[in-house]
């Protein structure tokens, strides 16, 4: 059954001549069969015919000469029976008398005058005068008893060699095995051949359906659409018009992943501005205050530390907003500042809506990762994260890196994702879009699978949902990791 | 097959005689055996016997010996054959034929009632010898060595195929049943040198001349027998005609046929396929020991 399995999956060009040639086979082996059967059949009723002739004669010849024991007689009836019969090919021909001694014999010197017929050689016959055959050896053994006037006066014996017609029917053998076996072959062949010339088109289909998969709708060339059947070109119509869909969906998608993101800015911007406006008015009032009472030392202290705590705050948001304009450079490693930089973008959010914010980030030192990628996949799962879950619940995030792959764990304590959305996230090649409000989990997608990583979905006693991402390493990356130096640290304190 | 074309091969020089032949094979076919020339049709047919002397059978020599003797006598002739001697001596004594060429035996048993009318020559003689021969597997060197075996005679009323082998026995104070294991008859020397070359017998009595003719036309048959055992020299198997009839007019003009085939071209021929010299007159004397033989085996019977 395995094996059945394992044929199911071979391609048509090799399956189709090969059933073909199989059943050529068997077709070839019933036919020779038949025929082999047939000519065996008849080599038989025609030896039966030649060996009743032979024996009609001879018994005719030689029962006068038996009825008076003339041995000559008897003997030149055998002898000259030889030639005449040429068309048995006599071992040998003897008359038995009643007695078992051999009255006459074609070969005297093998069977003598009045010897005893050996007991080996009359086994070979039947009782009742059958041709009896042995095809293995090329051998046929036929007797006949001689009567007059309903006694047996004797009985003819004879052996004949049959490997001539055993001869011909090999040669019919080899003659069928050949014929057919060429035939099978050159069938198989021609059927290899005229099946891939078909199946052509759907190799080329099944090479762009292949980068399709690969996020690539391109469609089919005209130079592949000429020369090819009715069917497979309104397949290649029916592709085409899907890749030419396919693309101004993605298109249509790029513009609106572009307006989320604009949309999410405007929305960390707004927020940013009511984070900075806040204490700004706090701000103030602090400066009216060390204007008014400046001079006394415990409310300049209480003052000042107000003062510092309200910029602190201001400078963490202005750092969350840098990061977020900084121009992206997609060729960059991640480090473990760039996942930590996440954590100021993100807590303001986490703040507005109570959540706690557990940070676990255990990743050292730069890794071939895109940078890039994975800040915008992670951040976007993190606001996500923090949009499931209720107030006062626990939003995490679990940054380790193995030998092979980075992975970045987000937890909430939200209701769960939806099995829809669970599929869209782990499927290998996803079609369409997530059925969720915003083109968030699309990008984390396509960002994911831009990179060959994978996502997997999971649940644990504290986080109804974690959402774990596998970043695995890339060459393109391992070359900057030495070279990068806490990129992001930079930009900040710049 | 070698035989006859070997024997085709020996009548070609006499073309003519052939055609002639032919055509009284031709006769013959639509009146078995009988040769008659129209202007003679209202004659009498001179019936003439002949024995498997050392012919199994050969169509062409009979018709020649028929065309022969018809043009020879100028009267139709009619060749009777029969398996035997014995038929063809019993034939010949009842009158039934008007001459017959048989064996000696039968002469002498008959001599008084036989007129010698021509006897053969071979090799410049009337004479010939019997052989025993055995299968050239045999390790018998001499006829006492053939002692147990199976023998094959040719006839019993012939001379060189049973007569002079029988009286080999009857002076041992033997018989053939004692001194071979089995025996059987051929009717026909050529049938002897057969069963001894094929093996059925171990032994066989043949006529010398027929054995050494054969030897020439059939080498590969002769060389699987040896011969044992030669005789003296005994008078050739003649051509007799009844002693009543002696003087009359047919019976010389048989002799008288015979004795001047060698200087007739179709005459010739057939003394070619016979390899014969010829024929000439004899007297009883002949087949003296031939009598004598024949005396010896009767005594004993």
């Amino acid at each position: 059954m395995a094996r059945l399995a394992k044929f199911i999956t071979w391609p048509l060009a090799w399956k189709v001549p090969l059933l073909v040639a199989g059943l050529m086979v068997g077709i070839a082996a019933m036919i020779s069969q038949v025929v082999l059967s047939r000519l065996a059949s008849d080599q038989e009723s025609n030896l039966r015919l030649l060996t009743n002739a032979y024996l009609d004669g001879l018994s005719a010849a030689v029962l006068q000469p038996v009825l008076r024991t003339d041995v000559w007689e008897t003997f030149d009836a055998l002898d000259r029976a030889r030639s005449h019969y040429s068309g048995v090919d006599t071992l040998y021909v003897l008359v038995e008398l009643p007695d078992g001694r051999v009255l006459a014999a074609s070969d005297p010197g093998r069977f003598p005058v009045q010897s005893d017929v050996p007991a080996g050689l009359t086994q070979h016959f039947s009782p009742t005068d059958d041709l009896v055959i042995d095809s293995f050896d090329g051998r046929a053994w036929l007797s006949r008893t001689l009567r007059t006037e309903g006694f047996s006066v004797g009985r003819i014996l004879s052996e004949i060699d049959i490997s001539e017609l055993l001869r011909v029917r090999r040669e019919v053998f080899l003659t069928l095995i050949l014929v057919n076996g060429a035939l099978t072959v050159a069938f198989a062949v021609i059927g290899y051949l005229a099946l891939k010339r078909m199946l052509q088109p759907l190799g080329v289909l099944t090479k762009y359906v292949e980068r399709v998969r690969e996020g690539r709708a391109e469609p089919i060339p005209e130079p592949n659409r000429r020369k090819i059947s009715r069917e497979f070109a309104q397949l290649f119509e029916r592709f085409n018009a899907m890749a030419s869909a396919v693309n101004e969906r993605e298109s249509l998608a790029t513009h609106l992943a572009e307006q989320e993101k604009y949309a999410v800015l405007g929305k960390l911007a707004s927020g940013m501005a009511h984070e900075v406006n806040n204490p700004l008015g706090g701000l103030f009032n602090a400066l009216d205050t060390l204007r008014r009472y400046g001079d006394d030392s415990k409310v300049r202290a209480s003052t000042l530390d107000l003062l510092k705590r309200g910029l602190t705050h201001i400078r963490n948001v202005v750092r969350s907003t840098l990061v977020i304009y900084r121009r992206e450079e997609s060729k960059r490693s991640v480090g473990a500042a760039d996942i930590d930089d996440l954590r100021l973008l993100i807590e303001p959010e986490a703040v507005r809506r109570n959540i706690k914010l557990e940070w676990i980030n255990d990743v050292q030192g730069r890794l071939p990762v895109s940078a890039g990628s994975v800040r915008q996949a992670t951040l976007n799962l993190l606001l996500n994260a923090c949009t499931a879950t209720p107030a006062r619940g626990v939003v995490q995030l679990r940054a380790t890196a193995s030998a092979e792959y980075l992975k970045i764990e987000i937890g909430d304590q939200g209701s769960g994702m939806s099995a829809a959305l669970i599929e869209y996230l782990v499927a290998d090649a996803p079609v369409g879009f997530p059925a969720s409000d915003g083109l968030g989990l699309w990008i984390v997608r396509r960002l994911v699978a831009d990179e060959r990583g994978a996502i997997r979905v999971v649940r644990e006693q504290d986080f109804n949902t974690i959402v774990q991402v596998i970043w695995p390493y890339r060459e393109e990356y391992r070359s900057q990791c030495d070279e990068d130096a806490a990129p992001a640290e930079d930009v900040v304190n710049a | 097959m070698p035989q006859s074309r070997k024997w085709r091969q020996r009548a070609e020089p006499f073309a003519v005689c052939r055609r002639r032949a032919i055509a009284g094979l031709a006769a013959a076919v639509l009146a078995p055996w009988t040769f008659s020339s129209p202007a003679r049709a209202a004659n009498s047919v001179v019936s003439f016997g002949v024995n498997p002397l050392f012919l199994d059978s050969d169509i062409q020599l009979l018709s020649l010996i028929l065309v022969y003797l018809a043009k020879q006598l100028d009267r139709p002739v009619q060749l009777v054959r029969r398996r035997t001697y014995q038929e063809i001596t019993a034939m010949l004594l009842s009158g039934q034929l008007d001459a017959a060429w048989i064996c000696d035996d039968p002469y002498v048993q008959h001599k008084d009632q036989f007129a010698l009318l021509a006897v053969p020559l071979y090799r410049g003689d009337p004479l010939y010898q019997t052989y025993v021969i055995v299968n050239e597997a045999s390790k018998a060197q001499s006829f006492d060595d053939a002692k147990g075996s199976v023998h094959a005679f040719s006839d019993p009323d012939s001379t060189s195929g049973y007569l002079v082998t029988r009286y080999l026995l009857a002076v041992r104070h033997t018989t053939p049943a004692e001194f071979f294991r089995d025996f059987f008859f051929t009717y026909g020397h050529r049938n002897v040198v057969r069963a001894v070359a094929a093996g059925l017998a171990q032994s066989g009595s043949i006529d010398g001349y027929v054995w050494d003719v054969m030897n020439e036309r059939e080498p590969d048959l002769t060389r699987k027998t040896r011969v044992i055992y030669r005789s003296e020299r005994l008078g050739f198997p003649p051509i007799v005609g009844l002693e009543a009839t002696r003087d009359a007019g047919l019976a010389q003009a048989l002799s008288a046929a015979f004795i001047a085939m060698p200087s007739d071209p179709l005459g010739q021929g057939i003394l070619k396929i016979l390899e014969l010299d010829g024929f000439t007159h004899a007297t009883p004397d002949l087949y003296h020991a031939t009598l004598e033989k024949w005396l010896v085996v009767k005594a004993q019977v």
